[in-house]
């Protein structure tokens, strides 16, 4: 049953990189919170945002659907969108959902960081 | 698991725009069909994830164990695709209906939906669901008349729990994308919703969706809530509907999407039917 808690917080990590920490449960409940913390995130014209998502117990349909809705944004944008912290069930998700196509899926956040590293140095 | 995966599109802007509007209770036609066709859902059980049997198991290729009564199977083979791999624009389209006066719940709502799913469609059109109903994995046939003209296509149920249900189009089909059909409680209410978020998967949908298609499936999805609202007795209430554009950017390189295009298939294997038939 979905329920209201969820919180998203945004850090700036390496230059022009904004980390957003997702906890507890993206359902539609999240959507508020979600498009806030991407909203806050953009204002610091990043030219990466990366999701993780290892404090994030569930997620729904319609938790899917808001991170479809944010990745639009981001291309829109011209900003890269990048996930960590996926559980392994939540990575076969995105694979299902095909939004793995379009997200750089990295185990952990130091990874994810340091291949962002490694691109902009190329 | 395999790491990273690295994608590899291309660039979307977009300008969202709404375009919110209501609009007064209609007749309801609804035909009751219940057709029982498919194969044994797929359900994913990863452990230690408390949703994973609500959602579908990762599949290369849909299947569907039969093609009821002669359809064209547009289905079989053909991958799942999610609104990031049509071709038009984006939509995201919201439906909802107040179910005033029923003392329902959600999860009443959604299981009396999920059960009598086909029988809320609007006439003329044919959802075949699968032996063990709309359950995750399952993979159901249907048949619609855009423009008046069949159209064999399916869905794929890639989520399913107590109070909503997604479903996910295969390749081939109008639009690529989901529509999650949901309800909850809010001001004492409890509100019945369909959600579509797709963009038209190749040219030639893209081009019937602007001639009429997007009005088509607007009054499709109302006359289906309004079906919803009659069978908890909720007959005044009018259906809301909020249609934005999350990214107005055509998507060319998914145009050759059109080699899977179901209104095309069944068209020209429509007739071959027959003699399959005989």
């Amino acid at each position: 049953m979905p329920t209201r808690t969820f919180e998203a917080h945004v850090r700036q990590h390496l230059p022009r990189v904004a980390v957003i920490d997702l906890q507890g449960e993206i359902n539609s409940f999240a959507e508020a919170s979600l498009s806030a913390a991407y909203a806050e995130a953009e204002q610091h014209n990043p030219q990466a945002i990366l999701l993780n998502f290892s404090q994030v117990e569930y997620i729904n349909s319609t938790g899917i659907a808001l991170i479809v809705t944010l990745l639009a944004k981001a291309r829109k944008s011209h900003i890269r969108l990048l996930t960590c912290g996926l559980s392994e069930h939540y990575v076969e998700i995105f694979n299902i959902t095909r939004l793995a196509d379009f997200m750089s899926v990295y185990p952990d956040e130091s990874t994810a960081l340091a291949a962002r590293a490694q691109e902009a140095e190329a | 698991m395999s790491y990273p995966v690295d994608p590899n599109a291309t660039p979307m802007p977009a300008a969202a725009t709404s375009a919110p509007q209501t609009e007064t209770a209609e007749t309801v036609e609804t035909v009751e069909i219940i057709e029982t066709v498919g194969a044994a859902p797929q359900v994913s059980a990863t452990p230690g994830s408390r949703d994973a049997a609500y959602w579908a198991k990762q599949s290369a290729h849909l299947k569907v164990s039969a093609a009821p009564g002669n359809q064209v199977n547009n289905v079989d083979g053909r991958s799942a695709v999610g609104p990031l791999q049509g071709f038009g624009k984006m939509w995201q389209k919201t439906y909802r209906l107040r179910l005033v006066g029923c003392s329902a719940t959600p999860a009443e709502v959604i299981a009396a939906w999920k059960e009598n799913f086909p029988k809320f469609w609007p006439r003329g059109n044919r959802f075949y669901v699968p032996l063990t109903g709309i359950a995750p994995g399952e993979v159901a046939m249907l048949t619609v008349r855009p423009g008046g003209m069949p159209l064999s296509t399916g869905v794929l149920v890639l989520y399913a729990d107590d109070e909503s249900f997604t479903l996910m189009t295969p390749q081939g089909h109008m639009f690529a994308g989901w529509i999650t059909f949901s309800a909850y409680r809010k001001d004492d209410v409890t509100i019945a919703q369909a959600q579509v978020l797709m963009r038209a998967n190749d040219p030639i949908y893209e081009v019937g969706l602007r001639l009429g298609g997007h009005h088509a499936e607007d009054k499709f999805w109302k006359q289906t809530l309004r079906a919803v609202g009659a069978h908890f007795n909720v007959t005044d209430e009018p259906v809301e509907s909020e249609n934005l554009c999350v990214d107005p950017r055509l998507r060319w390189s998914y145009a050759g999407n059109i080699v899977h295009n179901a209104a095309i298939r069944t068209t020209l294997l429509g007739p071959t039917r027959w003699f399959r038939k005989a």
